[in-house]
C-alpha cells in the first residue's frame, strides 16, 4: 500500500505545480551567484536527465563523495558517484554546484504542518479533537491544509518529507500522515495516510486542571485504564465480526441469518494497530510513563516507535534492550531541577551509543525549518556526525517504511535533493536549491516575498 | 510644613536611584558562601585563543589578561607578570559573555501584575527568584548578564532588573552594580487580549495607546502639583499642602525625566510609529523595541530616533502580529542603521543564543563581527551597561566565555564562563560543572 502511494505520485504533478515552478524561477533572485542559481533563466525539465556536478555528495549510505555526479530523471535518481565513475548523459541538463554540498531531502518525524497557521487564532488550528481522549478515528489527512504558508517556509531549509501528527493532548488523538512538502494539492502531498497512530502518555492528557473541572481520566491510572478498555473493546469488536462472518459464510438454506454487528469507526480504527500492521508512536517523557506506556503496548502486542524520552536518562539501557526505534526529543526540553544542563542535549548521543535507531523531529510547525540544527547541537553533545545525518534521512525512512524510496542518494530512490553552501547541520548554512521528486521547488515563500518587498537598494 | 519635609519631598523623584545605590552597596560585600576563587580578585592570562572581541574584530592567537575582575590587557601581544596563572585556550575561541536583553527567567509566575494596565511601580527585584536553575542553564550557555523584564500583559508593566548570572550567589550579589533602571512597556495583542477578555480597557490598540497617554498626562499633572507645592514652600507660603506621594506617578515621572530606559514590547510597524509619536508628545526617549518583528518595514524611523531592537532570529507565526516576521529582519534593520540585539524571551533560547545570532549570518549575511555584536555590545547598550561589559576591551568587566567549537555555529558550546574574572562554569567539572558546587551538589 505504501509503495503504491509513493509510486503513483511522481508523474502525477499537475499543471498548477508546473506553473508555480515557472513563476518561482522567473522571480528568482538576480543577486544569486552563477553557481547558486544557474537556472534563473529557464525551468528544468524533470522528464529529461538532470545532472548535478562538482559538489560534495553526502550519500548517507556510502559516505561522502567529493566532486560527485548525481543524475536523476523522471523523479528518480539514475546515477550517483564520483566524476570519474559516472558519465553525464549527453542530453542532461547540467547544474554545476562546485563548492556546494548535496544531500537527500531531510525528513521531520513529527510536525503539525498543515494543521495550523497562526497559533493564537483558533480558527486556523486543526490540531486535535479534545472532546474525548480516545480518538483513533481522527485522520490528520482530513484536515491537512496543503496550501499552508508554513510548508514553503519549511522546505526552504531542505526538509522535503514529514510526519504530520495531531497535538498530543489526547492519549489516542488520531492517525498520522506522511507527507511530501511539494505537490499540486493535498492528494499529491499526502504520500501515506494513516501511517501510524500516536499513543500519548506524558501526563498532559489528564483532564485534571482543577478538582472543580476534573473529568475522567483525571490520573495516569485513568488514562491507562481508558486505553486498555478501548483496545479490549476493539478486540471484542473484531471477534464479533469474525464470528458473524463465519456464521454468515456457513449459513445453510432456510436458516435465519446471524445478527449483523453495529459498525464502530473508533474501534475499527484501532484494528490495524492491534493486528500489528501499523506502528503506534508511544510518546512519554518520564521513566515511569515510558515503562507504563510500553507495557500497555506490549499487552496488546502493538508495534512500537518510542517518542520523546526527554527525562528518561535513567533507563536508556533498558530502552536499548527493547530494540525499538526512537524519535528523540525535543532535545531542548528543560532538564530536571537537579540535573546537569546538558542532560537532555546528550540524549541522542547516549541512545545512539547503545545501538538505538534514532530519528529527529521538530515537534513543531512554524519551527520545523530548524530541524537540522537540533541534530547539529546533538553532535556537539556527543552524537557522531554520520549518525546525526542518518537520523534526519535514512533512519526515519526506515522507521516509516519508505527507505526503498527515500533517505539516501542511491539509484532508484526518489530524487529529493538539497543543494546547500555547506554543512546541512550548521545554522549558518544557506540552502540554495531543493528538488522534490526530481522537480525544482522555487526558493520562494511568504517570508522571501516580504523580504523582497521591503528591500530597498 | 517644615523645610525638612519639603526637602524630603523634593528628593522623591530620586527614589529609584536610591534603591540602585542600596543594591550596589550590597553587591560590593564579600559573598558569604564563596571561597576565595570568587573574590573578584583573580589574576590570570588566557593565552593562545582566537578572540572574537565584538568591538575590535577577530584576533588570532590572542591573549586576555584579567586582574581584579577587569580586563587589563588583550591582543596578540600581552605582557603580564611571569607569576600570573596562564590558561591555555589551545586555539579555542574566547568571546565576551553573552548578554540577553529580554528574559523572564527567575520570575516564576510573577511577570505580570495584570490587574491594571499601568503598574510602573512594580519592581522586578521584589520577585526575582535568584535560586531559579534557569540562571544556571543560561550561564552554561555563555550568558553572563541579562535584563529580566515584566511580561507584556500591561501597557506599563514595571521596573526591570539587570543581573549577572552568578548562579549560587545571594540575590543582591547577582544584581548588576549601578545598572540603569529599565522600565517595560507593551502594546498590541497581549494587553488587548488580557484586558479585552475581561471587557476592560484596553481591548484595542486605540485603547492601548490612550491608556498610555492618560497615564503620562496624569504624571504631568502630578509633576505640576509637586512643582507648585515646592514653589510655595520655597516662597514660605504656609498654606501649601503637600500632595500625596504616589509611587506609580513617581515612576512615570522618572520616565518623563529621562531617568529610566524605556523598553517597549511591540511587533508591528504602525505600533513603532505610534510609540515614537507618543514618546515625542511626552518628551521621553525609547531605548529599544523588543520583538520588533516588523522593524524591517520601517527601519529608518527607528534609526533616526536612535532606537535599538531586541529581536528573535527566526521565531514567527505564533500570533497575528508575528505573521509578517521574517528571518532577515535583524540584518535588514541593521543595514538601515538600527542597533540590533538577538534576545531569548525564553528559558530555552537563552541557553543557545549564539546559534540564534549565527542565523543572521545566513539570513542576510551578517559578518562575524556583526553577529557577535548582536550578542554582546548591542544588548549591553540596550540595557545601558555597554561601558562595563559586552566586549573584550581594556577596563571592562572580565565577563568571558571560552568555547568548544566555533561559537557562531550549531556546534559552539561554552567550555568555561567567567564573570568579573571569577570562574562560574566549567564544563570539564563533574555534576553541574560549577566550581562552587563541587561538593554536595
Amino acid at each position: 500500500m505504501k509503495r503504491a502511494a509513493i509510486r503513483c505520485s511522481p508523474f502525477a504533478l499537475g499543471v498548477s505545480f508546473c506553473a508555480m515552478l515557472l513563476a518561482g524561477t522567473v522571480t528568482a533572485q538576480p543577486k544569486a551567484t552563477a553557481t547558486a542559481k544557474p537556472s534563473a533563466s529557464a525551468a528544468l525539465d524533470p522528464s529529461k536527465p538532470i545532472a548535478i556536478t562538482g559538489g560534495k555528495l553526502l550519500t548517507i549510505t556510502r559516505g561522502a563523495i567529493e566532486n560527485g555526479v548525481l543524475v536523476f530523471e523522471n523523479g528518480r535518481i539514475s546515477a550517483v558517484g564520483s566524476a570519474s565513475s559516472v558519465k553525464v548523459p549527453a542530453n542532461a541538463q547540467v547544474i554545476d554546484v562546485t563548492g556546494m554540498t548535496v544531500y537527500p531531502g531531510l525528513i521531520d518525524s513529527e510536525t503539525h504542518l498543515g494543521l495550523t497557521e497562526i497559533e493564537a487564532d483558533k480558527m486556523t488550528n486543526d490540531l486535535v479533537e479534545p472532546s474525548d481522549e480516545i480518538m483513533p478515528n481522527m485522520h490528520v489527512s482530513d484536515a491537512f491544509h496543503a496550501e499552508t504558508v508554513l510548508i514553503p517556509v519549511t522546505r526552504y531549509n531542505g526538509i522535503t518529507n514529514a510526519i504530520v501528527a495531531p497535538d498530543s493532548r489526547d492519549t489516542l488523538p488520531g492517525q498520522d500522515s506522511f507527507i511530501q512538502l511539494a505537490g499540486a494539492d493535498a492528494t499529491q502531498m499526502l504520500l501515506i495516510r494513516d501511517i501510524a497512530m500516536p499513543l500519548n502518555f506524558t501526563g498532559k492528557q489528564r483532564r485534571n486542571e482543577s478538582f472543580a473541572t476534573a473529568q475522567y481520566p483525571q490520573t495516569r491510572m485513568g488514562m491507562a485504564a481508558q486505553m486498555r478498555q478501548a483496545f479490549t473493546d476493539a478486540q471484542t469488536y473484531a471477534q464479533n465480526w469474525d464470528e458473524y462472518n463465519k456464521k454468515k459464510a456457513a449459513l445453510k438454506a432456510g436458516e435465519a441469518p446471524p445478527k449483523t454487528p453495529v459498525h464502530d469507526l473508533k474501534l475499527e480504527a484501532l484494528l490495524p494497530y492491534l493486528e500489528g500492521k501499523k506502528p503506534v508512536v508511544v510518546k512519554a517523557e518520564e521513566p515511569s510513563d515510558v515503562e507504563t506506556a510500553y507495557a500497555l503496548a506490549q499487552e496488546f502486542k502493538l508495534r512500537v516507535i518510542l517518542d520523546g524520552l526527554t527525562q528518561s536518562q535513567s533507563i536508556y539501557d533498558k530502552i536499548a534492550q527493547w530494540k525499538v526505534p526512537v524519535i528523540v526529543g525535543p532535545i531542548y526540553a528543560a532538564p530536571k531541577e537537579w540535573e546537569r544542563y546538558d542532560a537532555v542535549y546528550k540524549m541522542p548521543g547516549e541512545l545512539a551509543k547503545r545501538g538505538v535507531k534514532i530519528a529527529f523531529a521538530s515537534f513543531d510547525a512554524h519551527q520545523a525549518r530548524n530541524l537540522p540544527y537540533a541534530a547539529g547541537f546533538a553532535v556537539a553533545f556527543g552524537l557522531p556526525y554520520d549518525e546525526a545525518m542518518k537520523a534526519l534521512t535514512l533512519y526515519p525512512a526506515q522507521i516509516w517504511g519508505v527507505d526503498d524510496q527515500l533517505g539516501s542518494l542511491d539509484v532508484g530512490k526518489t530524487a529529493n535533493i538539497v543543494v546547500a553552501n555547506g554543512d546541512p547541520l550548521d545554522v549558518k548554512t544557506d540552502v540554495k536549491r531543493v528538488f522534490i521528486q526530481g522537480r525544482e521547488v522555487p526558493m520562494v515563500n511568504r517570508q522571501t516575498e516580504l523580504r523582497d518587498r521591503y528591500s530597498h537598494p | 510644613m517644615t523645610s525638612r519635609t519639603a526637602k524630603a519631598a523634593g528628593r522623591l523623584p530620586l527614589l529609584g536611584a536610591c534603591a540602585i545605590a542600596w543594591a550596589a552597596g550590597l553587591a560590593a560585600q564579600q559573598p558569604a558562601n564563596f571561597t576565595s576563587s570568587h573574590s573578584g580578585k583573580n589574576e590570570f592570562v588566557i593565552k593562545n585563543a582566537v578572540l572574537l572581541t565584538a568591538t575590535h574584530g577577530r584576533i588570532e592567537r590572542g591573549s586576555v589578561y584579567v586582574k581584579d575582575g577587569k580586563i587589563v590587557a588583550f591582543g596578540a601581544n600581552v605582557s603580564a607578570p611571569a607569576a600570573v596563572r596562564v590558561i591555555d585556550a589551545e586555539g579555542k575561541y574566547v568571546t565576551p559573555g553573552i548578554i540577553d536583553p529580554h528574559s523572564h527567567m527567575a520570575l516564576d509566575n510573577d511577570v505580570n501584575e495584570a490587574t491594571s494596565p499601568v503598574v510602573p511601580q512594580m519592581m522586578m527585584k521584589d520577585a526575582f527568584d535568584y535560586n531559579d536553575k534557569a540562571i544556571y542553564r543560561a550561564l552554561a550557555g555563555g550568558v553572563t548578564s541579562a535584563l529580566l523584564l515584566h511580561g507584556s500583559a500591561d501597557m506599563i508593566g514595571g521596573q526591570a532588573v539587570v543581573i549577572k548570572t552568578k548562579y549560587g550567589l545571594d540575590r543582591d550579589q547577582m544584581l548588576f552594580p549601578d545598572a540603569p533602571q529599565s522600565i517595560k512597556f507593551a502594546s498590541g495583542e497581549n494587553p488587548k487580549r488580557v484586558f479585552g477578555d475581561r471587557k476592560q480597557l484596553p481591548s484595542t490598540r486605540m485603547g492601548n495607546f490612550e491608556v498610555m497617554r492618560e497615564a503620562f498626562t496624569q504624571a504631568k499633572d502630578y509633576q505640576r502639583q509637586w512643582e507648585e507645592y515646592n514653589e510655595k514652600v520655597k516662597r514660605g507660603d504656609k498654606s501649601a499642602t503637600m500632595p500625596k506621594k504616589d509611587l506609580k506617578m513617581e515612576a512615570l515621572l522618572q520616565v518623563l525625566q529621562g531617568k529610566m530606559l524605556v523598553q517597549i514590547h511591540c511587533y508591528r510597524a504602525d505600533e513603532f510609529l505610534t510609540e515614537i509619536a507618543i514618546a515625542n508628545e511626552f518628551g521621553y526617549k525609547i531605548r529599544a523595541f523588543h520583538h520588533a518583528l516588523e522593524a524591517y518595514k520601517v527601519p529608518q524611523a527607528l534609526a533616526q530616533n536612535n532606537i535599538a531592537i531586541a529581536t528573535f532570529a527566526d521565531w514567527w507565526g505564533y500570533k497575528y502580529e508575528a505573521w509578517d516576521a521574517i528571518p532577515w529582519n535583524a540584518v535588514m534593520s541593521m543595514r538601515a542603521g538600527v542597533k540590533v540585539a538577538i534576545k531569548s524571551d525564553s528559558d530555552d533560547f537563552i541557553r543557545r543564543l549564539n546559534q540564534e545570532a549565527a542565523k543572521t549570518m545566513r539570513y542576510g549575511g551578517a559578518t562575524e563581527d556583526e553577529a557577535m555584536q548582536m550578542l554582546t555590545i548591542n544588548p549591553a547598550w540596550i540595557i545601558g551597561v555597554d561601558n562595563k561589559t559586552g566586549s573584550i576591551d581594556v577596563g571592562k568587566d572580565a565577563d568571558l566565555v571560552l568555547w568548544d567549537g566555533y561559537p557562531l555555529s550549531s556546534y559552539g558550546i561554552p567550555q568555561k564562563v567567567w564573570i568579573d574574572g571569577d570562574l562560574y562554569f566549567d564544563r570539564a567539572l563533574p555534576g553541574l560543572g560549577m566550581p562552587q558546587f563541587q561538593e554536595g551538589q
